[in-house]
C-alpha cells in the first residue's frame, strides 16, 4: 500500500470514529462531578479496618492485591524477556567500559563526580528503602522505592566506572532478588490460605496507626515488591549496557 | 484449601523457582519440572471444572467482598466452562512441553519461566470475575507471548514479533480506554455488577463505545479480519513450540473472554444489535474465507498453518456472533477441537524443521519420505479441518452453522469452503514434502530465503507422542453425549442472571435443570456438506499438485481470474506494520458505524 493509499485509508476510519468517540465521552460524569464511591468507602473504612494512612496503598496491596501480582508479574515477564532476547556472545568479563566510541580520546573520571556518587549513592539507597518502607503511611511504596534502589546502584557505576559496578552488582544476584521478590509475594499471599483464609488475605497483626510496622501484610508484599523492582531494573540497565560493550579479547 | 487461587499461583511460584536456579539446574530438570507443573495445572482445573459442575463458585481474593453496596475486591468465578477452557489451555502446555524436550538446550530456563507465566495467565483469563483483572492477565499474556516470539533473533522473527507488539499493544490501549469509559459510567469493575449497572438502560453511545473498545482489543488478539494481519508475521516465526500455544489457544481464548464479557457484562443491553450481530457475523465469515485463500499461496508451512488458523478461528466467531448457547456450545467444541488438530500440525512442522532443516514446501519436496507417521498425521490433520465428519472439529462446525442457518443460509456455505481451502492447502504441502508429488515450482509467493531449522536430534518419537495424543483425543470427543454435555453447559454460561445472583448476592448459582431440554440442533440440512468440503479440499490440493499436467487452457483461464486475487492477498500482507494499523483503524470505525446504523 502505497503511503497516500494508507493515510486515505487512516483517516477515512478516523471521520468515522472520532465523532463516535466524542459522542461516547460527552457520556462521561462531567468535570468535578463527584462520582467514586469506591474511593468514599475505602476511604471512611481503611484506617479503621487496617491501620493504614495511604489508601492507595489499602487498594493496591490489600482489597485489589491480587491485580498487583499480576502486575509484577508483567514487570518480571518484560524484564525475563529483555534479558532473554539480548542473550549475547560476550560472556561474563566486565573488564572493559560500553558505550565507547571508537577514535574518541578516553577522559579519566573527574574527583568531583566520584566524589558527589560516592556522598549520593549510600543516600539514594535508604531514600529507597525509606520510600518502600512507609508505603502504607505516606505515597511510595515498593515500585517506587525499587526503582530509587536501581538508581541508587546506577551511581556506583557513575562513580565507580563500569568493572567496579559489575563486581558490585552481579547479575545472578539480580536474578535471586527478581525471584525472590516475586516469590516474596507470593508465598505471602498463600500462608493466609494455608491457614483457612483465602489468598492474600490480611490476617497479621495490623499494629499501630502511623507506625512503621503497621498494615499487617502491606509492609511485606512492599518489600517483595521493591525486591523484584530494583532487582528487574538494574538486569535491563546490565543488559543494554552490555548490547554496547565490545567484547574482552579472551571472550569470543 | 481452596483450589480456584492455586490454579494460578502454582505455575507462577514455579516460574520464580526455575528463575531463581537458573544457573544451578541440570539441564534437562527444567524441561522435566515445566511439563510437571503444566500437567498438574491441567489437572487442578479438570478438578475445580468438575466440583463447579453443579454450582459454579465465587472466590474472593484477600475475603474482600461487598460493603455498602460497593464490590470492593476481587473475584475470580469458578464455572465448568471457564475452568475447562483453562484446563485446555494446561493440557495443550503440557504437550508442548514434551514436544519441546531439549529444544532450548543451551539458553538456561527462561523459555520456561515465560511459558509458565503465560499459562498461569491464561488460566487467570478464564476465571476472573472483574474487568480489571481480566486487562491484567490479557496484558500479562501480551508481554510473555511478545517476548517468546522473537526468541529465535532472526531478521524475520524480530520483524514479526514487532508487527505482533505494535498492533497488540494499540489493542491493549483501545481495551483500557473501554474499560476507563465504562468505569466512569457504572463505577464498577466486577463484571457481575456493571452488568447489574446496566440492567434496564438502553445503550447510548458512550456504553457503546465502551463495548466497541473493548471487543476490538479481544479480536485483535482472536486475529480476526480486518485486525490479523499480526499473526501470521508472529506465528509463523516463532520458535515451533511456540506457535503450538499462539494457533491453540492463545487466539481462541480471546473469542472466550469476549463470549464471558457478552454475557456477564453487556448481555442486560439489547444493543448487541442486530447490525452488529451481523457485522460480526460476516467478520467471521470474511476471514474464514480470506484466511482460506491465503493458505493456497504460501510455501512456508508455518505461514500456511498461521494463515489456517485465521480462516478457522473465522469459523469460531460466527459461532459466537449467533449470540444463542448453542452457537456458544458449538465454538466452544471448536476451540479444542481445532486447538488439538492445529497444535498437532505445527508439531509436526517443528519435526521437519528438526528432520530436514527446512520448512520452505517448494525445497522440502520429496525429502520427508523417511517420516511415514509425520506425513500420515499431516494428511489427517488436513482431511480434520477441511471437514471430515469426525471428531470434535466438525461437531463444532456442524453446531456453528446450525446457530446461523435459518437468518443467513449463505453462510454455512462459505464457512464449508473456507475449511475446504485450509484443508487443500494442508494436503498440496502434505503431497509435496512426504510423497514428491506436484511440480518443484509453480510461481507461489517467494519463501523464506534461507532454510530455517530447529534445535535438531531430538527423538523423533517423543514428538510424535503429543502429536498422536491430540489427534486421538480431538477424534474421540464427540458424539450426542459430548454434544449435549458442551450444550448444557454453555446454557449455564449464557445464564446471565444466575452469573448476577452467584455474585452479587452470593446465591447458589445453581441452575435449575432445564425441564423442556435444550434446542438440541436438528439433523443436519445437508448431511453431505462435509462430504463435498472433504472433495473440495482434494480437488485443491490435485489441482495445485497437477497443475503441469492440466490442459493449457484451464491452466491459462485460472490464473487469469486467481492470479490478481493472490497478488492482492499477498501484497496485503506485506509486514509494514504502518498498514496493519490502518486496517485496525478501519476496523474499529466498522465496529463503531455497526452502533449507529438502524
Amino acid at each position: 500500500m502505497s503511503r497516500t493509499a494508507r493515510l486515505v485509508l487512516f483517516f477515512a476510519a478516523l471521520l468515522v470514529a472520532v465523532p463516535l468517540g466524542i459522542l461516547g465521552l460527552i457520556g462521561l460524569p462531567s468535570f468535578g462531578h463527584h462520582v467514586s464511591t469506591y474511593g468514599d468507602v475505602v476511604d471512611a473504612m481503611g484506617t479503621d479496618l487496617r491501620h493504614v494512612t495511604n489508601m492507595v496503598a489499602l487498594v493496591t496491596f490489600d482489597v485489589r492485591g491480587f491485580d498487583t501480582l499480576g502486575e509484577e508479574f508483567i514487570l518480571f515477564s518484560a524484564v525475563t524477556g529483555v534479558t532473554m532476547l539480548l542473550r549475547g556472545d560476550r560472556g561474563e568479563g566486565t573488564s572493559a567500559d560500553p558505550v565507547r566510541i571508537p577514535h574518541r580520546r578516553r577522559e579519566g573520571r573527574s574527583e568531583a563526580v566520584t566524589g558527589t556518587a560516592r556522598w549520593l549513592g549510600p543516600m539514594t539507597l535508604l531514600f529507597g528503602i525509606y520510600v518502600t518502607l512507609h508505603g502504607q503511611l505516606t505515597p511510595g511504596g515498593g515500585f517506587q522505592g525499587g526503582s530509587i534502589i536501581a538508581a541508587a546502584t546506577l551511581l556506583i557505576y557513575l562513580g565507580e566506572g563500569y568493572p567496579a559496578w559489575r563486581k558490585i552488582v552481579r547479575s545472578v544476584l539480580l536474578d535471586l532478588s527478581e525471584a525472590a521478590g516475586v516469590g516474596i509475594y507470593l508465598v505471602a499471599g498463600l500462608v493466609p490460605l494455608l491457614a483457612g483464609a483465602t489468598y492474600l488475605e490480611n490476617i497479621l497483626p495490623l499494629g499501630e496507626v502511623g507506625s512503621l510496622l503497621s498494615g499487617g501484610l502491606i509492609p511485606i508484599l512492599n518489600a517483595g515488591v521493591a525486591l523484584a523492582v530494583a532487582g528487574g531494573f538494574c538486569s535491563i540497565a546490565i543488559e543494554f549496557l552490555e548490547e554496547t560493550r565490545e567484547p574482552n579479547e579472551d571472550e569470543t | 484449601m481452596n483450589l480456584i487461587p492455586v490454579a494460578v499461583i502454582v505455575p507462577l511460584l514455579a516460574a520464580a523457582l526455575l528463575l531463581a536456579l537458573e544457573k544451578v539446574l541440570p539441564k534437562r530438570l527444567a524441561d522435566g519440572f515445566a511439563l510437571l507443573v503444566a500437567i498438574f495445572v491441567a489437572g487442578l482445573c479438570l478438578v475445580i471444572s468438575l466440583e463447579t459442575l453443579d454450582q459454579p463458585e465465587a472466590y474472593w481474593f484477600g475475603g474482600w467482598r461487598i460493603q455498602n453496596g460497593v464490590v470492593l475486591g476481587i473475584a475470580f468465578v469458578a464455572d465448568p466452562v471457564g475452568a475447562g477452557v483453562a484446563a485446555f489451555a494446561a493440557i495443550l502446555f503440557s504437550g508442548t512441553f514434551l514436544f519441546a524436550w531439549g529444544f532450548f538446550g543451551d539458553t538456561g530456563t527462561r523459555f520456561h519461566v515465560l511459558m509458565l507465566v503465560l499459562l498461569a495467565a491464561m488460566v487467570g483469563f478464564c476465571l476472573t470475575g472483574d474487568l480489571f483483572s481480566f486487562f491484567v492477565f490479557f496484558e500479562l499474556m501480551s508481554v510473555t507471548a511478545f517476548a517468546l516470539t522473537a526468541y529465535k533473533l532472526e531478521s524475520a522473527s524480530l520483524e514479526g514479533a514487532l508487527s505482533f507488539t505494535v498492533v497488540n499493544t494499540i489493542g491493549s490501549f483501545l481495551m483500557l480506554a473501554g474499560i476507563g469509559l465504562l468505569y466512569g459510567r457504572t463505577d464498577a469493575l466486577n463484571l457481575a455488577a456493571i452488568g447489574g449497572a446496566l440492567d434496564g438502560h438502553q445503550a447510548d453511545a458512550l456504553v457503546a463505545m465502551a463495548l466497541v473498545l473493548i471487543l476490538a482489543a479481544l479480536l485483535i488478539k482472536a486475529a480476526a479480519a480486518p485486525f490479523h494481519f499480526w499473526l501470521a508475521d508472529a506465528h509463523a516465526v516463532a520458535p515451533t513450540p511456540v506457535s503450538v500455544i499462539f494457533s491453540g489457544i492463545m487466539v481462541s481464548i480471546a473469542l472466550f473472554g469476549a463470549a464471558r464479557l457478552i454475557w456477564t457484562a453487556f448481555a442486560p443491553l439489547d444493543q448487541v444489535a442486530p447490525a452488529f450481530r451481523d457485522l460480526l457475523l460476516y467478520l467471521g465469515t470474511f476471514s474464514s474465507l480470506l484466511g482460506g485463500l491465503a493458505c493456497l499461496i504460501q510455501r512456508h508451512v508455518k505461514r500456511l498453518l498461521a494463515f489456517s488458523t485465521i480462516s478457522h478461528v473465522g469459523i469460531m466467531l460466527v459461532g459466537l456472533a449467533a449470540l444463542t448457547a448453542p452457537g456458544l456450545a458449538g465454538m466452544l467444541i471448536y476451540l479444542v477441537g481445532h486447538g488439538l488438530v492445529k497444535g498437532a500440525l505445527f508439531m509436526g512442522a517443528g519435526i521437519l524443521m528438526a528432520e530436514c532443516q527446512d520448512i520452505d514446501e517448494i525445497r522440502l519436496r520429496g525429502r520427508a519420505k523417511h517420516l511415514p507417521l509425520t506425513g500420515l498425521t499431516f494428511a489427517a490433520g488436513a482431511l480434520l479441518l477441511a471437514g471430515l465428519p469426525l471428531g470434535a472439529i466438525h461437531e463444532g462446525h456442524h453446531l456453528i452453522s446450525a446457530a446461523v442457518e435459518a437468518q443467513h443460509p449463505w453462510i454455512p456455505l462459505a464457512l464449508a469452503l473456507g475449511s475446504a481451502l485450509t484443508g487443500g492447502a494442508v494436503l498440496r504441502a502434505t503431497g509435496r514434502i512426504f510423497l514428491g508429488l506436484g511440480p518443484a515450482s509453480n510461481g507461489e509467493a517467494e519463501g523464506p530465503g534461507k532454510p530455517e531449522h530447529e534445535t535438531p536430534g531430538r527423538p523423533v518419537w517423543l514428538m510424535l507422542i503429543p502429536i498422536l495424543s491430540f489427534f486421538a483425543v480431538a477424534c474421540l470427543a464427540q458424539g450426542p453425549a459430548v454434544t449435549d454435555t458442551v450444550l448444557d453447559l454453555a446454557q449455564g454460561f449464557a445464564d446471565h442472571d444466575a452469573y448476577g445472583q452467584l455474585v452479587l448476592e452470593g446465591g447458589s448459582g445453581a441452575r435449575e435443570p432445564s425441564s423442556e431440554g435444550h434446542a438440541a440442533p436438528e439433523a443436519p440440512s445437508s448431511p453431505i456438506l462435509p462430504w463435498v468440503s472433504v472433495l473440495l479440499a482434494l480437488l485443491v490440493a490435485g489441482l495445485q499438485l497437477l497443475r503441469e499436467r492440466l490442459p493449457a487452457p484451464l491452466v491459462w483461464l485460472s490464473s487469469l481470474v486467481l492470479r490478481p486475487v493472490f497478488q492482492g492477498l499477498d501484497r496485503l500482507h506485506n509486514g509494514r506494520i504502518g498498514d496493519y494499523a490502518a486496517w485496525l483503524a478501519i476496523g474499529l470505525a466498522l465496529l463503531g458505524g455497526a452502533f449507529v446504523l438502524p
